[in-house]
């Protein structure tokens, strides 16, 4: 951790940054500042307003109001070129690579200092190889983009900047995609940048890592600056008070329960089944939800969660092993078998699978009911029924939207979640599968969810509860299962739970917790 | 009997004679396709380029290179002013490209533009003026089986050749044309890199245009020298699924159009040596096998990576500043 | 220019832009035509009266508004749930072969039989050949366009094969001249579709099928589970899957749906006009393509398909009745193609709302 010298400019100074979207005012009249050489963590809730200001900063929007100042020198970016010629370059989240292309290529992209003839390709390859060397992020300049792992793409992101000269780095909720390992990496990486004299803005709602890595934090809430403190002086407590106004209460934990005399409502028996570019990504995984049990399933993202989530729910076909819905084989590869014996699927993409994005609120509340009476009579659909069930349903769960007749894409996240829930709920499901519930959920949409699927269990039904929120599985789930690389590392129940060691497992370090440990003799 | 007289060198140099309009038609719709547009309007502007280069032809006057050089050049442009049209309505206005491109081919082909420019001109039924002739180049037109095939053919053909060398190294050894795979691949990161997107795709667009034109131009003064309505007889479609056949990589492009060629050429050579299978069998193949390759490299393997530029057919709007 | 995509689009834009760029069209077209050294507005008085007013207009307009409401629906019914189809064109000639097929074995049987069986004919040969790419997409992923497109040409050649180049059984042997000038075997008379005399026009039978097929068209996009799921389908294929549809029998089923609406069309120019296999008059008329001009201006509604494809046919039978050296061929296709350019510019305006800074 460095400081600045005294008296000099800031890096970046922006002031009164002002931006407004229909219907939302994401920015109002925030000032934010860096210093050389620091790594300055931005904070807040999804909604908050810390990605806009970002994406101010890299050139991608332009402010309605206010001024930006790099190095003490006003600037106004029309586009993420100006801010390059600035020095100031973002690494998103959801990275910004051509899959077919090369490593070099991508690096190179839009870069006008190369030259336009490339006689020797070989040449780029090795600048490329080089600046990586130096940085310690080995890459193949070679190799094609989807080839490459999550850690190494951002990798790829990170050199693109860095090839250009950057001094100033957004970096934008960049460990949402790393093991632990990989975010070590990655902040190793980010010192050695910033002992060069760079300055690191860091964009993330993740108070630990906040905490371990930056030098001052500044808070954001419904697009207003809270403040800014000195992480050495604060704590997490007092950062997630500034991040969402009130006295935050961890949620507590659930009671434990027995449920081993319960039912067997879903069952994994050895199911395997690959991804989609062939390779293997759920391997061998046997698993036994009781009625009313909250299984939770922790993970890195990209570990085989949602590929196990489609091969439960039949949408992708297994490749060996079975699952049994209350005791009766499901066929694979047969949703409308699942959904038929009572599996529900809460899924991950909830607007690009969960619902069909243009049809309306109530042709989405029967999207998997469509087929059976009442709603259908012999092929023909019986269009009173589904207003019925459509009003019905929207005042039982609270959705908020214009009418049945919307079309759901213009609903908020968290409605849409509600539709999907209220959808897959109503069905009087025996189990249900849920990945990712409240993924990109504000706080009170998020504690909907959560309620939701507590009643559920509560009722009887067995979920199984993919999450990559951690702190989502601990206060939910009855058992805690971890995946790494498509098989079940470890098993605890709740009580039993020590979350290092499950972040060990996470990251593939140990295995089978639910042994207990050897009495020295 | 000479060699050169066989009828598998005939065959093969009728092939290339007949391919090379697909070449530049197809070359220049993989380059529209590359920047991730769609233009089924290749028919079209390829009857634009026949018929004002035939035009052009029967208008201008001056030494016979110099007539037939302008002639094509004009059919080229004429295509390239046409396809600004689907250009603007799928680049600026976001529309429909399939749509867009039928428009095209119905506004500029057979029962349209072309034909309108024909018949107002008063252009069918009369012989060019200029047409294409078969060069003997550097003398070795006799050289047994390479004479006919790489040493007697026209004008057109060798810068068909010649274009498709400056297509492979625009594509993969110049700045620009990394640019133009990004914007095919991915639009949203060539914009964010600074490349303008919208740029590429009106140029390659209007490319394609040009090279269609020219396409047109070779079938009005080098296949047969006058000019009928709706001559390409279906040319430019063969030539938009040439693309995906070549995996939009320009060598595939040449390999591709001879088989094509070779099929075109086949009834009447086998007719001319007296064996009897209607021609419409001959004439099909070239449209089965296309299915039938579309199938094989459609299927899991090839599927992946390997060729279609993934942002193909949709356009891409960066919606706030 | 800045442009925001819409969430909701205004009721009155949707009638409003596509008038506007129907005028703007003609507006258009009007200035081609002056530099061209003719008169708009005599030239577009003289497409209206050949197209409606004149004497008998009405009725040949009818003759060609009938097979592109055909071609459109299957335009229509494919394109809206984003399946290409653009074998329309393939699937009518199909349709004809399989209708005058039918009715020249049915040739002894009464009327009410023969036209049954013309209609199964066309429905099930149209059917049929767009089953082909509907099952290469759905088994393979094989490209639609491309696919439907190519069976166009063969199709085709199929077409000139049966007349010209074989002595198949629709051909006409009878007569020596028959043979030497290779055509089709007529259709006996009972096998010629009724009319409807209704004061200024004659309403072939197949204008009325069509009509029935359009609101049939509507009825299961709206009120039927097949059509629920191909509307799930066409807007996010994930869903679709997720829902527990039979996505892969959803593609086949709806491709052969839109190729028998095109079949039809074939069954109708035989049974309503030609009255015997006629390569040659089909391949010159492209209904196939025209059809899909006609969906993407009715936007995918089948009821609009049918006002779009009656005002269409007039346009196309306006230019037949004028063409000559004064009214040459082309202009036709010109102002068709302008018409589609405008109603696509216009789409902007109703996707996204435009501003200019």
């Amino acid at each position: 951790m460095t400081s600045a010298t005294a008296g000099a400019a800031p890096a970046v100074a922006m002031r009164s940054i002002t931006k407004r979207f229909p219907g939302v005012l994401a920015n109002d009249s925030v000032d934010f500042e860096a210093r050389e050489g620091e790594v300055h963590a931005l904070l807040g809730e999804n909604g908050a307003g810390k990605s806009t200001l970002a994406s101010i900063l890299a050139g991608l929007y332009r402010p309605d109001a206010g001024e930006i100042e790099i190095h003490g020198r006003k600037v106004e970016f029309h586009s993420p070129r100006d801010a390059m010629a600035a020095g100031v370059s973002m690494v998103h989240q959801h990275f910004r690579l051509a899959a077919s292309l090369t490593v070099a290529d991508n690096i190179v992209l839009g870069h006008r200092g190369t030259p336009w003839l490339r006689t020797n390709p070989a040449t780029i390859d090795s600048h490329v190889a080089e600046l990586a060397k130096r940085y310690r992020m080995p890459v193949n300049p070679r190799a094609r983009i989807w080839q490459l792992s999550v850690g190494e793409q951002q990798r790829v992101e990170i050199l693109k900047s860095l090839y250009r000269g950057a001094r100033i780095l957004i970096l934008d909720e960049p460990t949402s995609l790393l093991t632990p390992q990989e975010a070590d990496d990655l902040f190793e990486t980010l010192r050695r940048m910033t002992a060069e004299g760079r300055t690191i803005v860091f964009v993330s709602h993740k108070l630990e890592e906040l905490m371990a890595v930056s030098d001052r934090v500044t808070v954001l809430r419904g697009g207003r600056l809270v403040g800014t403190v000195v992480t050495s002086e604060t704590t997490p407590p007092q950062l997630a008070q500034m991040m969402i106004g009130r006295e935050v209460v961890f949620a507590p934990s659930r009671e434990a329960r027995d449920l081993t005399g319960g039912k067997v409502v879903l069952e994994l028996r050895g199911v395997s089944a690959d991804g989609d570019l062939g390779i293997r990504a759920v391997n061998d995984v046997s698993l036994a939800i009781r009625a009313g049990e909250i299984v939770g399933i922790a993970g890195v993202s990209g570990n085989g969660q949602r590929q196990l989530a489609e091969a439960i729910s039949g949408a992708r076909a297994r490749t060996a092993g079975d699952v049994l819905a209350s005791g009766a084989r499901l066929r694979n590869g047969d949703p409308e078998d699942a959904i038929a014996r009572g599996v529900a699927h809460v899924p991950e993409d909830r607007l690009g699978t969960g619902v069909s994005p243009s049809l309306s609120v109530a042709d989405n509340l029967i999207l998997k009911s469509h087929r059976r009476p009442p709603i259908a009579m012999r092929g023909v659909l019986r269009r009173d029924r589904i207003a019925a069930n459509a009003r019905d349903l929207m005042s039982r769960f609270s959705v908020a939207a214009p009418g049945p007749e919307t079309p759901t894409r213009l609903l908020s996240g968290g409605n849409v979640q509600k539709v999907v829930l209220a959808r897959e709920l109503s069905s009087q499901p025996k189990a249900i599968v849920a990945a990712n519930p409240t993924r990109g959920l504000d706080v009170g949409a998020t504690e909907n969810v959560r309620s939701l699927l507590l009643k559920a269990a509560a009722d009887g039904v067995g979920i199984l509860l993919i999450s990559e929120d951690l702190d989502e599985i601990l206060t939910l789930a009855d058992r805690i299962a971890v995946i790494y690389e498509g098989r079940i590392v470890g098993v605890v129940p709740r009580d039993e739970a020590d979350v290092q060691q499950i972040g060990l497992m996470m990251a593939g370090a140990s295995a089978a917790p639910t042994l207990p440990p050897l009495k020295p003799s | 009997m000479n060699v050169n007289d066989s009828i598998v060198v005939v065959l093969v140099s009728s092939a290339i004679f007949y391919g090379t309009p697909l070449v530049f038609a197809a070359l220049g719709e993989l380059l529209a396709e590359r920047s991730g547009v769609l233009n089924l309007g290749v028919e079209g502007m390829m009857l634009m380029g026949a018929v004002t280069a035939f035009w052009s032809v029967q208008h201008l006057s001056g030494p016979g290179w110099l007539v037939l050089l302008l002639a094509t050049l004009i059919g080229g442009l004429a295509a390239l002013a046409v396809s600004i049209i689907h250009a603007v309505l799928v680049v600026g206005l976001r529309a429909n490209q399939i749509v867009s491109g039928l428009a095209l081919t119905i506004f500029a082909g057979a029962t349209g533009l072309s034909s309108y420019v024909g018949n107002v001109g008063k252009l069918g039924g009369q012989p060019a003026h200029h047409e294409f002739n078969a060069l003997n180049v550097l003398g070795l037109a006799d050289l047994p089986v390479v004479g006919p095939i790489l040493f007697h053919q026209n004008a057109l053909v060798y810068a068909s050749w010649a274009l498709v060398l400056i297509a492979m190294a625009y594509l993969h050894r110049t700045r620009t044309g990394l640019h133009l795979r990004a914007v095919g691949e991915s639009p949203q990161t060539a914009d964010v890199m600074g490349v303008n997107v919208a740029r590429y795709r009106y140029a390659h667009t209007l490319v394609g245009g040009l090279f269609a034109g020219v396409g047109g131009a070779y079938f009005s003064l080098a296949i047969t020298p006058n000019w009928i309505d709706g001559m390409t007889s279906g040319a430019g479609w063969i030539a938009i699924a040439l693309v995906i056949f070549a995996f939009w990589r320009p060598e595939m492009t040449l390999a591709g159009a001879y088989l094509f060629g070779l099929f075109s050429s086949l009834g009447f050579v086998l007719q001319a040596r007296q064996v009897h299978l209607p021609p419409e069998v001959f004439a099909s193949l070239p449209y089965l096998m296309t299915v039938v390759v579309l199938v094989a490299v459609s299927t899991g393997w090839a599927k992946q990576r390997l060729g279609a530029p993934a942002a193909l057919g949709t356009p891409y709007v960066r919606e706030e500043r | 220019m800045r442009i925001q995509r819409r969430l909701t689009t205004p009721r009155w834009l949707v009638v409003a832009v596509p008038a506007a760029s129907l005028v703007a069209a003609f507006a258009a077209a009007a200035i081609v035509l002056v530099v061209a050294g003719k008169d708009p507005i005599a030239t577009y008085s003289r497409l209206l009266d050949r197209a409606f007013l004149a004497p008998g207009a009405l009725s040949g307009t009818l003759v060609t508004a009938t097979p592109l409401l055909f071609t459109g629906l299957a335009a229509a019914a494919a394109f809206r749930i984003r399946l290409w189809n653009i074998g329309g064109e393939g699937q009518l000639y199909l349709g004809a072969v399989g209708a005058s097929g039918v009715g020249l074995v049915l040739h002894n049987q009464p009327a009410a039989v023969i036209i049954a069986g013309m209609i199964g004919g066309g429905l099930v040969a149209g059917a049929a050949w767009a089953t082909i790419p509907g099952l290469l997409k759905a088994y393979f992923n094989t490209n639609e366009i491309i696919t439907s497109l190519m069976l166009n040409y063969v199709a085709s050649l199929v077409l000139t094969y049966l007349i010209f180049d074989s002595r198949s059984f629709w051909r006409d042997l009878s007569t020596f001249s028959a043979r030497a000038f290779p055509q089709g075997k007529p259709l006996p008379d009972a096998a010629s579709w009724p009319t409807v005399g209704a004061g200024l026009a004659v309403i072939p039978f197949g204008f009325f099928v069509g009509v029935l097929a359009a609101s049939a068209l509507w009825l299961m996009y709206r009120s039927t589970i097949f059509g629920f799921q191909a509307r799930v389908l066409g807007d996010s294929p994930p869903a679709a899957r997720y829902a527990g549809i039979k996505t892969r029998r959803l593609v086949v089923a709806m491709m052969a749906l839109s190729g028998a609406l095109a079949g039809l069309g074939g069954a109708s120019e035989i049974g309503d006009f030609r009255h015997v296999l006629d390569p040659r008059g089909l391949q010159q008329s492209g209904f196939g393509y025209s059809g899909i001009v006609v969906a993407a201006l009715a936007r995918y509604n089948p009821f609009a398909v049918a006002v779009v494809a009656f005002l269409l046919g007039g346009l196309a039978n306006a230019g037949y009745s004028l063409q000559g050296p004064d009214f040459p061929a082309g202009l036709v296709g010109v102002l068709q193609g302008m018409i589609l350019f405008f109603a696509l510019g216009g789409e902007l305006l109703l996707r996204y709302r435009v501003s200019f800074q």
